[in-house]
């Protein structure tokens, strides 16, 4: 039988994998951002999972308006990566999991959810910007990813993403080999892109929120969608997939790891929790 | 729910209906011969979407906050930004009318 063995919450933003790129790991404001991955790396290290499942939103990459999936999963044996419009990092392509891809997607439509199953499913930074923090970017291990519109509205509530993790949770402990799976909820934390608030922050939230996260999660789910744009911006809206990680991760969890850092638009928050 | 939060104009599929011209050009500069080809001539490209005049008006004037107003989102704006070189800082103060 598989099993959950951790959840990792991210945030997700194209100036991190820039950062990456350009090597400013030591640089003074990138600094606290990745060193703050490496002990989130080490526990992983030590867990060695077969397979992460990444909750996350594809940015107008992979999908275009005319035709926007609300829950879209990769069943693909390779995840392309997506051309964000200003060209490709130098990562290689992503290794999927066809076969417990195909099993998530019969478990899914049989408790509710109706995903689009997508065999070609380039990721942006949704999934990468974060990644090579975390793993080789050789990519050993493989990925399902499972996308979600957080982007046209109307957008799923934060307690359907609940309701989705543990959905996900239902699926892996119905597959019936051996498998150590580590599911990610991406995405936020406080980000306002555009408008009057354009830049604005809610540090005090990100905190709270991630507090919630591990002790209270159901207070999370219950929130609208509003309630969470007028704390987190309309782009903070992205913080509803971090219920579906933790949703994922069962009743209780043990936290291993938190970090967070705010040096520019978006606050960047990090949460390793074991099961 | 309301259409504008936190003073931002919220992206619902009624704005994406009206901007779906300006979004469908912007989000074509994901491939690489589409750029060469928006710089090249940014007019004719953005008629081969059958943008209005109106349209076309707004991204020639790099009016960032009149694109959105028009229905554009922000994740596919800062697609013409890159090929323009306009950064999401730019493009985000121009929108809050802080420029």
């Amino acid at each position: 039988m598989a099993t959950i063995i951790g959840g990792i919450g991210s945030s997700h933003a194209p100036t991190i994998g820039n950062a990456y790129d350009k090597g400013l790991q030591k640089d003074p404001m990138w600094e606290p951002l990745f060193t703050g991955y490496e002990p989130a790396r080490a526990w992983l290290d030590e867990i060695k999972p077969d397979l992460f499942v990444i909750i996350y939103n594809d940015h107008v990459n992979r999908f275009f308006f005319d035709a926007w999936p609300t829950f879209a999963l990769g069943v693909g044996a390779v995840h392309k990566q997506a051309d964000e419009g200003w060209g490709k990092r130098p990562l290689p392509d992503l290794p999927g999991d066809p076969e417990f891809g195909w099993h998530l997607a019969r478990s899914l439509v049989d408790d509710e959810f109706d995903p689009t199953i997508c065999q070609e499913m380039s990721v942006d930074h949704g999934v990468l910007s974060f990644l090579p923090m975390l793993t080789d970017t050789d990519w050993k291990i493989p990925v399902v990813p499972l996308a979600v519109n957080v982007i046209q509205h109307p957008v799923p509530s934060a307690r359907r993403l609940f309701k989705l993790g543990t959905a996900i949770r239902r699926a892996v402990e119905s597959f019936p080999k051996d498998k150590k799976v580590v599911v990610f909820g991406t995405g936020g934390l406080t980000h306002q892109l555009h408008g009057k608030q354009f830049g604005q922050k809610n540090q005090a939230w990100d905190n709270e929120f991630m507090d919630l996260l591990e002790s209270d999660p159901e207070q999370l789910a219950s929130l609208s969608l509003t309630e969470y744009m007028e704390r987190g911006g309309t782009e903070g809206v992205e913080m509803i997939m971090w219920l579906a990680m933790r949703a994922a991760m069962g009743p209780t969890v043990k936290r291993v790891h938190r970090n967070y850092t705010a040096p520019l638009t978006t606050g960047y928050g990090l949460l390793a929790l074991a099961s | 729910m309301n259409d504008i939060v936190s003073g931002a104009l919220l992206f619902t599929g009624e704005r994406s209906a009206q901007g779906f011209r300006i979004n469908k050009m912007a989000a074509s500069l994901t491939e690489p011969a589409n750029r060469d080809r928006f710089k090249a001539d940014e007019d004719a490209f953005m008629r081969s979407f059958g943008m209005t005049d109106a349209e076309r008006q707004l991204v020639h004037d790099r009016d960032w906050k009149g694109m959105m107003d028009a229905g554009a989102s922000i994740y596919v704006i800062i697609k013409i930004g890159g090929s323009t070189g306009h950064p999401l800082p730019v493009i985000g103060n121009h929108t809050a009318g802080r420029v």
